[in-house]
């Protein structure tokens, strides 16, 4: 085992850490949130500047070929430095399920990695809790050369900026299928949304969108694997974004300790405040360290690869909890302000735990792995 | 012991229930009954609290001789419950339960005739200067100052936190009027007329996007002499009364309860797998324990109505209210947020018109939830945070 850095993973923490302390101020994460579509194009291009967009993405498909621990380094910068950008959904998940399908879509791959496409999935309809292989209600069915799409779907994150969705839909004999459609397109409407963390989410209604015979990107048990696949990577890499975010509150709340005086002495001097900035040292810890379990189970067996992931969803969903709460308090009144960074990090991982399987959901599927 | 409630009692609360119905208006249900705010709809209230006192029933826990009712504890007790399970608007707090109490316990006849008939029919917003930017739970070293100028207060000083500062008529506030002698003993409790030139209000934008929560700069402020209230120097006293005389109402049970009915509601509610929330294990599990711990705690605000003799001084009984209380604030608005799954992270700015959610996708009971859970983390900081809640406790209980 070796837990030390890469030449090439030193390199992309420092550029990341210094792009995330330059833009990181909170003055600008609000500028931010106040996009209407949510997406800081310019904050894109610079990731995209940076080589970030294409770091998953294989090398044949214009991309860096780089590993779910490179990723993974990247997005504890991302977590820290509280950037909601949409690169776990349109880098991470949806690339992936790109990448693995192959055919004519592989080319929109070109797209995400130069920062022109963003792509994000729409799977989740009403009634779902992150289900990912129950049937889908909204339906395809074969239409001349291509498909008719007809459905509706919910809380669809980073809809507003996306250019393409991956969309799943009930295929006529073939179960549930997945296509790309590109976000333009006649008969799709947007029900747009801010979310409590200044991203943007949408309700997608689709009403005869048709598209071509190309854009299905996979069928059955193929597509829910895909969808199993890569919504694994893309929890793993919210756990990282999360581990990032809790790293920032301990530097936040301890620095908050030193400087802030209350009963004419600095309230780190407090036991009670002192075993609380611990408490949450101890979970971000276990946070970090069940990531690295969960990117240790990538190449595995499936089950293990199942039980690690959700194992570190759940520590991770565990842990956040604590440390926003924790760090809110420790802050005193000043916790609940929009000014305090510590109230930013709270919005943003009340997000990361409900994303991509929230506690419940994957305590429920580590106990069913078992079985 | 017996721990039922009387026949009388039952009558008492169905009489109550009647009556509360009778007279609260369906729009004022309705708004109260959907609340996306911590706190009641302060026009609702208003309105609410003139139909209230024309029954006679708006401050219950007053002396009959300043418009109470002359209930014993335990039917104070019901009437609220009904109150909360009636849909009506809560107290204005700081009203009827901090200044209204401190005026017609230390307030002059003056003052009593002044403004005890406008609290009792909540024609005023009040709020409470009392933290300070440094000073929070430590008052004692709180700087606005006060300096008699003949017949007038020239106030000079900063307030943080003040609630519905920003549409407030009057606040009652600590201010120092003695530099000279040691930090409590030189506070003094004033009322000022919040519309007074050199008062500015900023508000604060919060965590939950609501910006209910101020900062008050006072500038050169004057004050008429008569608005202090008690003898000067002697606001520390009138302060710890006010803290302390609401005994239970920081175990919010009434909301509590609310609050854990409005959760279970959420639950049968949401189907997945072919049944509600409410029967998988992991939310049923989660319900009960705070259903539980709920009951617990009302026993606990039933025990110190009764004044129950439990060994320690009679404020630990109360210290434990608050803070159960408040932690169980946060656990029942976090499952509400939890239950709602990724619908519960849209962000709906509360207490604004908000774009009606729709039907069936976004039932009515989604805006708001995440925006009290989220604010509610304040419930273990005012009031006294809960880790210094903690250290009182372990002195008043153990001499720690």
């Amino acid at each position: 085992m070796n837990f030390d850095y890469s030449e090439m993973q030193q390199m992309l923490l420092d550029s990341a850490e210094r792009l995330m302390k330059e833009r990181g101020q909170v003055e600008k994460w609000r500028e931010r949130r106040h996009i209407d579509n949510g997406l800081d194009a310019d904050g894109w291009a610079q990731f995209a500047e940076l080589g970030w967009l294409m770091l998953p993405i294989p090398e044949e498909a214009g991309g860096l070929g780089g590993t779910m621990e490179d990723v993974a380094l990247l997005n504890i910068a991302l977590g820290k430095g509280l950037a909601t950008e949409p690169y776990i959904n349109s880098v991470v998940l949806c690339a992936h399920i790109l990448a693995q399908a192959g055919g004519a879509q592989e080319a929109l791959l070109g797209g995400i990695a130069g920062g022109e496409a963003l792509v994000a999935l729409a799977h989740a309809e009403i009634g779902d809790r992150y289900d990912i292989d129950t049937p889908r209600a909204t339906t395809a069915v074969h239409d001349g050369n291509g498909y008719r799409i007809d459905g509706a779907k919910s809380v669809i994150f980073d809809a507003p900026s996306a250019t393409h969705f991956i969309v799943s839909a009930d295929l006529a004999d073939a179960g549930t299928s997945l296509f790309v459609v590109d976000a333009g397109a006649a008969g799709l409407g947007l029900s747009s949304y801010p979310l409590v963390d200044g991203t943007r989410a949408a309700d997608l209604r689709f009403e005869g969108v048709t598209v071509d015979a190309d854009a299905l990107l996979a069928s059955g048990a193929e597509a829910t694997d895909l969808l199993f696949a890569a919504t694994d990577r893309a929890a793993i890499a919210a756990v990282a974004q999360a581990v990032g975010s809790m790293e920032a509150c301990l530097d936040l709340c301890s620095a908050y300790m030193k400087e802030r005086k209350q009963f004419g002495q600095p309230i780190g001097n407090f036991q009670s405040l002192q075993h609380m900035i611990v408490d949450m040292l101890v979970a971000t810890h276990q946070s970090r360290s069940a990531l690295y379990g969960a990117l240790a189970s990538l190449d595995g067996e499936a089950q293990a690869r199942i039980r690690a992931i959700s194992a570190a969803k759940v520590v991770m969903g565990e842990a956040s909890q604590l440390v926003m709460r924790h760090g809110v308090q420790i802050h005193g009144g000043y916790g609940v302000t929009d000014e305090y960074a510590i109230s930013h990090h709270y919005r943003r991982l009340l997000s990361l735990e409900k994303a991509y399987g929230d506690i419940e959901y994957h305590v429920a599927r580590l106990a069913a792995a078992h079985h | 012991m017996d721990f039922r409630y009387t026949e009388e009692d039952e009558i008492f609360r169905q009489d109550v229930r009647a009556g509360l119905r009778a007279i609260l208006p369906a729009d004022i249900r309705e708004r109260q009954r959907l609340t996306t705010t911590m706190n009641s709809d302060t026009h609702d209230q208003r309105d609410w609290f003139k139909l209230l006192d024309d029954k006679g029933w708006s401050v219950p826990a007053w002396p009959v001789e300043y418009g109470g009712t002359g209930w014993s504890a335990i039917r104070k007790y019901i009437f609220e419950d009904e109150m909360y399970l009636a849909s009506a608007p809560e107290f204005q707090w700081t009203g009827t339960h901090m200044v209204g109490p401190v005026i017609y316990t230390f307030g002059n006849d003056a003052q009593k005739a002044r403004f005890l008939p406008e609290i009792r029919r909540g024609t005023h917003i009040w709020c409470q200067g009392f933290s300070e930017p440094g000073s929070g739970s430590d008052l004692a070293s709180l700087r606005t100052h006060a300096k008699l100028e003949g017949d007038k207060y020239i106030v000079n000083g900063q307030k943080i936190w003040t609630s519905t500062a920003y549409e407030a008529d009057w606040g009652f506030f600590l201010v120092k009027t003695d530099l000279t002698v040691k930090p409590q003993a030189g506070i003094s409790f004033l009322l000022i007329d919040m519309k007074s030139p050199g008062i500015t209000v900023r508000r604060i934008p919060q965590i939950n996007d609501e910006e209910h929560l101020c900062e008050v700069f006072l500038d050169n402020v004057e004050v008429p002499a008569e608005n202090l209230v008690g003898t000067p120097g002697k606001g520390w006293t009138s302060a710890k009364f006010l803290l302390e005389h609401e005994r239970t109402s920081s175990a919010f049970i009434f909301w509590n309860k609310r609050e854990l009915r409005r959760a279970r509601m959420i639950a049968d509610d949401i189907v997945h797998d072919g049944r509600p929330l409410s029967q998988s294990p992991a939310f049923a599990g989660r319900l009960a324990r705070l259903e539980a711990d709920l009951a617990a705690l009302e026993w606990s605000v039933l025990r110190v109505l009764a004044n129950e003799s439990h060994g320690f001084d009679a404020s630990v009984a109360s210290s434990i209210l608050k803070l159960r209380g408040s932690e169980m604030q946060q656990a029942t608005t976090e499952i509400q947020v939890d239950l709602l799954a990724t619908r519960g992270l849209r962000a709906y700015v509360p207490g604004r018109d908000q774009p009606a959610p729709s039907l069936p996708d976004w039932p009515e009971y989604v805006p708001g939830r995440t925006a009290i859970a989220t604010i509610m983390r304040a419930a273990t900081l005012y009031g006294g945070t809960k880790q210094v809640q903690k250290n009182i406790l372990a002195k008043l209980a153990f001499g720690l």
